[in-house]
């Protein structure tokens, strides 16, 4: 018996090997990805919560992608970094990085909040060294043709290196082999972030020429890469948390109040229990005093509008201190025909990348539709994480409801990725998302 | 006393894994594991109250005992698709048992007990790898207990029933991505249940050589009506998810098993099986919390298994009085759609080979020896409900050891 035994268990040993599968054989392709730039705003950047900070940099979708890189002989990945994880004072009373916290509201309702987070931010101080990671928050394509940017924008000044020239003229010093550009996303988004009423959307024949300089000088180099082309931006949790009918009136008898006293005013609009329309300014509405209208189904209401004014102030409805119509301030909010304005300027941004793309040669990264699927219904499941566009809960979009979370700028490395493998023929292994963090929680 | 201390070994080592297709073991006699898991045609010893409880009645000893247990060692190795990652399942141990004891109450009637794990599952991928949220580690056993009687009508035929009652244990864990400064969310459920089913087989002797046995085992339904779920998550999420009740639903798949054996002479005998497998009846996965909030409901995982018809053919020798001496190998089909392929139950097709030895040291008790070694193919495969795909590339080597004694 014993014998057997033992017999038994040194065949089993004996043969208790691994089953071998080869290892992924990450492959370069057609492409050099030995000295890799990345070049664009605040997405390339890494910022993320509102602010630039270190964490967000060290998960940034550029930085992402080049550790893939890395597996088919990429270089070292340099980036402008922040040394603190609360942010960098880019100019006095700059906002500190958001974190999800505890808040009480003006009716003193502690709730699940972005709140600001503690501690010391980075003075503004130049870098020092060269950078790889050319995002620049707040940077318009335009903005990277004109000289002297660094004086405008500080982000720049941190690592700008030849000063008073052009962001463009700075790539043939750094003898880039590859380089991925995402810019243009600001040419309508700061727009739309302005709710319709500062900024304006960047002029078409502008952003052509813009983006074809921008590309020009980096293929001038040498390099080759790929570009990506602009989301549209109305589906971004900025501006589709606070919905138009957000306005719940508890009982149809305060409802009814609220009727009558419109009725004095002469505003047609009707009110009822549940939830009902938010009140907005209108320049064209036929009232010879309150230029003011219901909101409409599609509008949007920006996730920076002041809550508390909302639910203790009574904006939205009627100001509780003057009992007159109090409708959210234009800056707060996107009316139908700014969306349009938005959505059609983002069609013809896209029509000229998707066009400057194919003419140079360049791989196109269509963003655009991978936004698209992070927010439909089914959002984008991935090894059993399931993302979608929703504010906190969805996992994708950091706090300040614009920019990714770490688990967010993975998909968007992947979709980069993919894109780089299919224009270069490489094999480019995607980034395991399950190793990146959504929305973290108190 | 030695087969009280053997008894009470196996019981302390009562956790199995699967191999082969989806969560159903077939080691259940370590003579008909040496012979490619035939079994259903076979009367020679009290295994066959599983096998096919027709064939108990053709023992010829008053009392036939019969235990044993395998040592399962898996090794399965998983590639990430377009990912560089690799994973390997951990290595446990896993020992399934049996326990058979047939009682001649008549020349024509026999009555008899079969303790063993006709399913199961247990394994461990680890609690960080990449596929965590969908399983981290899983130990689902099975236990059944199934008194029979065998009644037989001539020397010819003879037909057989017991009751099947099975007592199952799960305990499964996986990660959430939910993520808090100390980590990430976590999900444990833990339960136990009991189901019943039924076993019956009818065995012909045709001619005195040849033996033809048909055998049905009844889909079980392990119902936990009260498992347990334990979440660690966030504080801010808490009130989302609820320490509740679950109810689990999983079926142990209907088995129809055809099997022949011929002597070809005194020392030689040849035999196949044909086992049917109605896979089909695990559709899904079923959690149901009993507390309910937005984030937790009634969860169905899609597992959508397909029918599988496993062939088998074993042979026997008699070297003399003391040694026999046996081979086998059978064919495996994996009973899970590519695009269903799940890292709870990493499945391939699969080959099995076998051999396997009885001593005989005295007449009537026999000591016996086994190995299986299972060759899996290479298989890729995704979980499309969770967007999980990847190749795996599994064998199992297991040996089984057991005692036969009859008298």
């Amino acid at each position: 018996m014993k014998k057997i035994l033992f017999i038994i268990l040194s065949l089993a040993l004996f043969t208790s090997c691994e089953r071998k599968i080869s290892e992924y054989a990450a492959d370069k392709g057609s492409a050099n990805f030995t000295t890799y730039i990345s070049v664009g705003n605040s997405l390339v950047a890494g910022y993320a919560d509102g602010a630039l900070y270190h964490d967000g940099q060290i998960y940034s979708c550029p930085n992402l992608i080049a550790g893939q890189l890395q597996l088919a002989g990429g270089g070292a990945f340099v980036q402008p970094m922040v040394n603190s994880n609360v942010g960098v004072a880019i100019y006095p009373g700059v906002s500190p990085r958001l974190v999800l916290g505890y808040a009480a509201d003006c009716q003193g309702n502690v709730g699940l909040s972005p709140v600001p987070a503690q501690g010391a931010m980075d003075p503004l101080a130049p870098v020092g060294y060269a950078v790889n990671n050319f995002g620049i928050p707040g940077a318009k394509s335009f903005h990277l043709i004109i000289p002297g940017y660094d004086t405008m924008n500080p982000y720049y000044a941190r690592f700008a290196r030849g000063l008073g020239g052009p962001v463009v003229s700075e790539f043939i010093n750094l003898h880039p082999t590859f380089f991925t550009l995402q810019l243009g996303d600001n040419d309508v988004l700061a727009y739309a972030l302005a709710g319709g009423s500062r900024d304006s959307i960047t002029n078409p024949a502008l952003f052509y020429f813009a983006m074809k300089t921008v590309l020009g000088s980096l293929l001038a180099t040498g390099a080759s890469g790929v570009m990506a082309n602009i989301p549209d931006i109305t589906n971004i949790p900025f501006f589709t948390t606070v919905p138009y009918d957000g306005l719940v009136i508890a009982r149809q008898s305060l409802a009814d109040s609220i009727n009558m006293a419109m009725g004095f005013y002469g505003l047609p609009f009707h009110y009822v229990a549940g939830a009902n329309p938010f009140l907005i300014n209108d320049p064209s509405s036929p009232h010879p005093y309150f230029k003011v209208r219901q909101m409409q189904p599609g509008e949007l209401i920006l996730l920076t509008v002041p809550q508390d004014s909302m639910k203790c102030m009574g904006m939205g409805i009627i100001n509780r201190a003057t009992q007159l119509p109090y409708p959210i301030p234009n800056q707060y909010v996107l009316t139908l025909a700014e969306i349009a304005q938005i959505k059609a300027a983002t069609t013809v941004f896209n029509t000229i990348i998707d066009t400057l793309a194919t003419n140079h040669h360049v791989g196109l990264v269509d963003i655009n539709s991978t936004l698209k699927q992070l927010s439909s219904e089914s959002g984008i499941v991935w090894d059993g994480v399931h993302l979608d566009a929703t504010f906190v809960t969805g996992g994708a979009f950091s706090l300040d409801g614009i920019h990714l979370t770490p688990r967010g700028n993975a998909v968007s490395a992947n979709a980069f990725i993919s894109a780089i493998n299919q224009r270069f023929g490489s094999k480019i292994p995607y980034v395991d998302i399950t190793k990146y963090k959504g929305v973290v929680f108190p | 006393m030695r087969r009280i201390t053997f008894l009470l070994l196996l019981f302390c080592f009562a956790a199995m894994t699967s191999f082969g297709g989806g969560y159903q073991v077939g080691l259940h006699s370590t003579r008909n594991t040496g012979m490619g898991l035939i079994g259903t045609s076979l009367s020679y010893d009290a295994s066959t109250i599983f096998y096919n409880p027709g064939g108990t009645s053709f023992l010829n000893e008053k009392w036939s005992f019969s235990g044993g247990l395998s040592l399962i060692m898996a090794r399965v190795t998983f590639q990430a698709k377009d990912v560089n990652y690799q994973a390997h399942l951990e290595h446990l141990l896993n020992t399934p048992f049996y326990f058979y004891a047939a009682y001649k109450a008549t020349d024509k009637l026999s009555l008899g007990l079969a303790v063993n794990t006709p399913y199961g599952n247990r394994l461990s991928w680890g609690d960080t790898w990449q596929g965590r949220y969908l399983i981290q580690n899983l130990s689902f056993n099975a236990i059944t207990v199934q008194p029979t009687i065998s009644y037989k009508f001539n020397k010819i035929i003879g037909i057989g029933f017991g009751l099947v009652w099975s007592y199952g244990t799960v305990n499964l864990n996986k990660a959430l991505p939910l993520d808090y400064s100390g980590g990430e969310g976590q999900l444990n459920i833990k339960g136990s249940t009991i189901g019943f089913g039924f076993n019956a087989g009818v065995m012909v002797h045709p001619i005195e050589a040849l033996s033809i046995g048909i055998d049905f085992r009844s889909k079980i339904n392990m119902d936990v009506r009260s498992a347990s779920a334990t979440f660690t998550v966030p504080a801010a999420v808490r009130s989302e998810f609820p320490d509740s009740k679950v109810e689990v639903s999983l079926p142990l798949p209907a088995n129809l098993d055809f099997g022949a054996s011929y002597n070809i002479n005194k020392k030689f005998m040849i035999g196949i099986n044909l086992c049917y497998v109605f896979w089909k009846q695990y559709d899904s996965l079923v959690f149901n919390f009993r507390t309910k909030t937005s984030a937790l409901d009634r969860t169905a995982t899609p597992a959508l298994y397909q029918n599988r018809l496993i062939p088998r053919i074993g042979l026997q020798y008699k070297i003399n009085q003391i040694v026999t001496v046996r081979v086998g190998g059978y064919y495996d089909p994996s009973p899970v759609q590519s695009d269903y392929l799940n890292p709870q139950t990493p499945s391939s097709n699969e080959i099995g080979l076998t051999a396997g030895l009885s001593v005989f040291p005295v007449k009537g008790f026999s000591i016996d020896a086994a190995f299986l070694y299972l060759m899996g193919t290479k298989r890729d495969g995704t979980y499309s409900p969770e967007n999980f795909a990847g190749t795996y590339y599994s064998a199992f080597y297991i040996p089984a050891i057991g005692l036969t004694y009859s008298f």
